[in-house]
């Protein structure tokens, strides 16, 4: 068990190592330099270079990285913006608790949500139930989060008064208020995601009901929800890849989601970073996502590990 | 159907055991049971009305090909026949109660406490996710209504007494970390549990290496003597069969064609599919030559012929067995479903 | 008399190749998802003559108008067609989706295939455990990020210029190889363990030959499915893109940047800009879905994985 921890966990670091490093390099290989960028196009050569020694540009991109890596692994410091001069730090722990709230909303809505509706619509196959999970999987899937976004802002804003059309209400000002706010939006960002995890749910848990074990279980007598339960916890080996996977994912749609209903979250943050052409902070908000795949990805393995040890002594 | 049709009677001696069921009545009474498999508007028989008795402590065993409706038949005692499939008609008694009126709750109580069942593959039975003592103990907590700690104890006392050793450590064990054979003790120790009075065992060593059948074999008879428990052991091997059953019943599709005392069905087998059968048991002392078989195959679901189903594998075959179904050959507790043994 | 029988004669061989097609797309479901592609297929390809207006001409007369009389899906705030706008707009979400899973499949199965077929060289190994480190990209994000820090203007490299569909046709691609790449390796690692395999080697067919000509052939299955359900995701990502302004840039159509348009609108009330461009992602991505569903029940009902998206 140990020892798998520690492979996934060593798999993670790598992954994040790679991908931080292809990053950095696309940030570094774009033609403009920063200086270019901030100094504006009027700047002498000599004004560039000056600003590039003073900002270690004129390293090798691998001593760059390294440096960078180092400032961000043992001081947690993701540094500064060239543009704005703005220490990132503060701008990332400013706009990503809301990202990360309606993300942890959402994710929990779809989860709990699909796996009721996923394990009655694999105990009542073929029933009225069963029909509408299916339905609504396959909409939900094929339905852009930020389409019934729109769509709902009509319906329920705009034509009544339900709920504010957008904006963000922090949780200051009043909890009834901030989750008007953020209701429409967790629930847009929820319906792609539960259609995808109702269908594995479904599929998987048919599937572990139609197992040996499953009559075994019968056969010693015990009661219906046991049986369940027992089923349930090997059904969820799938789910919970996806799951991990999943909410890694659902934070790029939050950035659309939260452009809809104008939220200022991380989509305002890396949007804004990209029309100012601001590299190093794309480069910290997509590291930052980055990582939160990672980890979720890692968590999600470890609880199969759990789950279902031959898993586990497989892998190992 | 009469209820006549049943094989054996009740003046054979079931090996007695105190204070179980009331003496003379069988334990376990099959009348005319059908099983039908489909779904809406096209049903197929699959069991076409089998009788079938088992005296307490008594070792009663069910022969036939793949498909002859012998582990329908011993999943329909238990109740758990698999999707599609359902008892059309038929009467099941068990220790004076009847299976078929009970609702899921009393069924659940029956299941794995007064009936055990042991199934074919060990590995695909038990719960690749949970430790076998967990399994065990899960079973004997919801009949018992034993704690945790000592539910695992009475697990581990399971686990000697069907011959695993060092039973603490393998509490903890996972299925996969076990051996095939160790795999099938876990699952007898799982259907014994809570002192079961009928054990159904459906092709128990079918799955497993031929050295390891000799073992799980008679750890099962060493056990169902130990415990005084009935056996309704399902099987294609007539050799098995001979070895621990009481008395034998040969179905062929979805029927029992012949039952009679073990010995008595070894010696003079009356219906043609027996005899074949057993010339199809290899004899170390035989003169070499081709296998014997039988030839054809067996009827498929939907398509069984009318008359005596058998008829066109019949080495002994004649112009009534195609054209009417066979009445019943009976001499004591012997009895074939054949019109050869009826002339 | 005669005439009845070729024609009963004529029909049931057209059922009976009706009753082909469908089994071929994997059931009714699967047949109606590839009847929506096709369709779309034929929208993009003829929408020069389909599309009743000029998707681009600007009248400022027509500006806003409620669906209905010359201009059934409305008209936007420049007064242009939205209906032909749809039309067009297929174009650039099908080009990218379709040449960015074109790019995925020759690399990904290029790499997959020669990383399971020659399992040996340590270089195949190192190229698949790197692409495994890169899967842990959200390809959504990561795409929103490419094109934000290659930013959106045309670029020219030599005689040619790229649009910005280009970049992100390329960049989708690139996102697609791990996933295409790992699926080949999988089945053509266990493909090449075959005795088949071992008997053509016997024969002396050179090994390149008998990747491409048995091994290949044999697993291609779950790269088509995989491929098909890639379409569906390319059209989300395509639309999530340009509708934050990243995408397929104005005045071109394209379904997200005609939503992202409508944004303006929601509060005003001209639900019609929103809810078309909407309603044709929707339509194209549920074909798409359901050709690869369908797909997957007849090529590949083992993997019954249902993929992720976002």
């Amino acid at each position: 068990m140990l020892v798998l921890i520690l492979r996934r966990a060593g798999f993670s670091l790598f992954s994040l190592l790679v991908v931080s490093l292809i990053l950095f390099a696309l940030t570094r290989s774009i033609p403009d330099s920063p200086a270019r960028i901030v100094l504006g196009d009027e700047a002498t050569e000599e004004q560039i270079a000056q600003f590039e020694a003073d900002h270690g540009l004129d390293r090798p991109v691998l001593v760059q990285y390294l440096a960078w890596l180092e400032r961000l692994v043992l001081h947690g410091d993701l540094g500064r913006s060239f543009t704005t001069r703005l220490d990132m730090n503060a701008q990332v722990t400013e706009t990503l608790p809301v990202t990360l709230e309606l993300v942890c909303i959402g994710f929990v809505v779809a989860l709990t949500i699909s796996l009721v509706l996923g394990t009655l619509s694999a105990l009542w196959r073929d029933s009225p139930v069963d029909y509408a999970a299916r339905l609504l999987a396959v909409l939900g899937v094929s339905i852009p989060g930020f389409w019934p976004a729109l769509v709902l802002v009509l319906a329920l804003t705009v034509e009544r008064d339900w709920f504010p059309p957008g904006g963000f209400v922090p949780l200051g000002e009043g909890l009834a208020e901030h989750l008007r706010s953020i209701a429409l939006p967790c629930l847009c960002l929820s319906v792609f995601y539960m259609a995808v995890l109702t269908r594995m749910t479904r599929s998987s848990l048919l599937e572990v009901l139609g197992q040996d074990y499953m009559r075994t279980a019968r056969a010693a007598g015990l009661s219906r929800p046991r049986v369940l339960l027992y089923g349930l916890r090997n059904a969820l080996v799938p789910v919970v890849t996806i799951a991990g996977v999943s909410f890694g994912h659902m934070f790029g749609l939050a950035l659309i989601i939260e452009r809809v209903f104008n939220i200022g979250g991380m989509s305002r943050a890396l949007l804004t970073a990209i029309q100012q052409r601001d590299y190093a902070l794309v480069q910290a908000v997509v590291m930052m996502f980055t990582i939160i795949f990672v980890v979720a990805n890692l968590i999600a393995d470890l609880l199969n590990a759990w789950l279902n040890p031959r898993l586990a002594a497989r892998a190992a | 159907m009469s209820p006549r049709d049943d094989l054996g009677v009740s003046d054979m001696a079931p090996i007695p055991v105190v204070g179980r069921g009331a003496p003379g009545k069988p334990l376990l009474e099959i009348e005319g049971l059908h099983i039908a498999f489909g779904a809406r508007d096209r049903w197929f028989e699959a069991v076409r009305g089998v009788d079938l008795r088992i005296h307490a402590g008594e070792v009663v065993g069910v022969v036939g090909e793949s498909g002859s409706g012998k582990s329908l038949t011993a999943l329909a005692i238990m109740r758990l026949l698999p999707r599609g499939a359902r008892i059309s008609s038929g009467r099941m008694r068990f220790a004076g109660t009847d299976l078929l009126a009970l609702d899921e709750r009393g069924m659940n109580r029956l299941r794995g406490s007064a009936m055990g069942m042991i199934f074919q593959d060990p590995l695909t039975a038990l719960n690749p996710a949970l430790p076998v003592g967990h399994q065990i103990a899960d079973s004997i907590r919801t009949h018992q209504g034993l704690g945790r700690a000592a539910a695992l104890a009475r697990a581990e006392a399971l686990l000697d007494l069907v011959g695993i050793a060092r039973p603490r450590e393998r509490l903890r064990a996972f299925p996969h970390e076990l051996s095939g054979g160790m795999r099938q003790r876990v699952m007898t120790a799982l259907a014994v549990a809570n002192d079961p009075r009928l054990l159904i065992a459906d092709e128990p060593t079918t799955a497993l290496d031929v050295t390891v059948q000799a073992q799980v074999m008679a750890m099962l008879d060493r056990i169902r003597r130990e415990l005084g428990i009935a056996v309704l052991f399902i099987s294609h091997n007539l050799e098995l069969v001979a070895e621990v059953c009481d008395r034998v019943a040969v179905m062929y599709a979805g029927r029992v064609v012949e039952g009679a005392v073990v010995e008595a069905l070894f010696e003079a087998p009356r219906h043609p599919y027996t005899r074949q059968l057993l010339r199809c048991i290899p004899r170390l002392n035989d003169e070499t030559g081709p296998m014997p078989t039988i030839p054809g195959l067996p009827p498929r679901l939907g398509a069984i012929p009318g008359g005596c189903p058998f008829a066109p594998r019949c080495d002994a075959a004649f112009a009534r067995c195609t054209a009417e179904a066979p009445d019943i050959w009976r001499r004591g507790d012997h009895m074939a479903r054949c019109w050869e043994a009826l002339r | 008399m005669s005439v009845t029988l070729t024609h009963d004669g004529a029909w049931r061989r057209g059922m009976d190749r009706l009753r082909r097609i469908v089994a071929a797309c994997g059931g009714p479901a699967g047949c109606l998802g590839a009847a929506i592609v096709l369709a779309l297929l034929v929208l993009a390809v003829f929408a020069t003559w389909i599309a009743p207006h000029d998707p681009l001409r600007v009248s400022l007369p027509d500006q806003l108008l409620e669906p209905g009389g010359d201009f059934p899906f409305g008209t936007d705030q420049s007064g242009r067609d939205v209906l032909s706008r749809v039309i067009w707009a297929s174009r650039a979400s099908l080009a990218v989706a379709g040449v960015a899973v074109l790019i995925g499949l020759a690399l990904g199965v290029t790499l997959g295939l020669s990383a399971g077929f020659f399992r040996g060289g340590w270089a195949e190994q190192a190229i698949m455990r790197l692409l495994d480190a890169v899967a842990a990209i959200p390809v959504l994000i990561w795409a929103i990020a490419l094109v934000g820090i290659f930013g959106i203007r045309e670029i020219e490299i030599g005689p040619f210029t790229f649009g910005n569909e280009v970049k992100l046709m390329l960049m989708l691609g690139l996102l697609y190889v791990p996933t295409l790449a790992r699926i080949t390796y999988t089945s053509a690692a266990s493909e090449s363990q075959a005795n088949y395999v071992a008997a053509r080697r016997l024969q002396g067919v050179p090994g390149w030959r008998i990747m491409l000509s048995d091994v290949l052939p044999n697993c291609l299955s779950p790269v088509i499915v995989q491929a098909t359900l890639m379409l569906a995701l390319g059209i989300i990502i395509e639309a999530s893109v340009s509708f934050v302004g990243l995408g397929v840039q104005p005045p071109t159509p394209s379904w997200g940047n005609m939503l992202a348009d409508a944004r303006n609108y929601l509060l005003s009330g001209e639900w019609w800009l929103s809810v078309f461009p909407g309603a044709a992602i929707s339509v194209t991505v549920i074909g798409f879905n359901l050709l690869g569903d369908g797909l997957r029940d007849r090529l590949d009902p083992r993997h019954a994985l249902p993929t992720v998206a976002g």
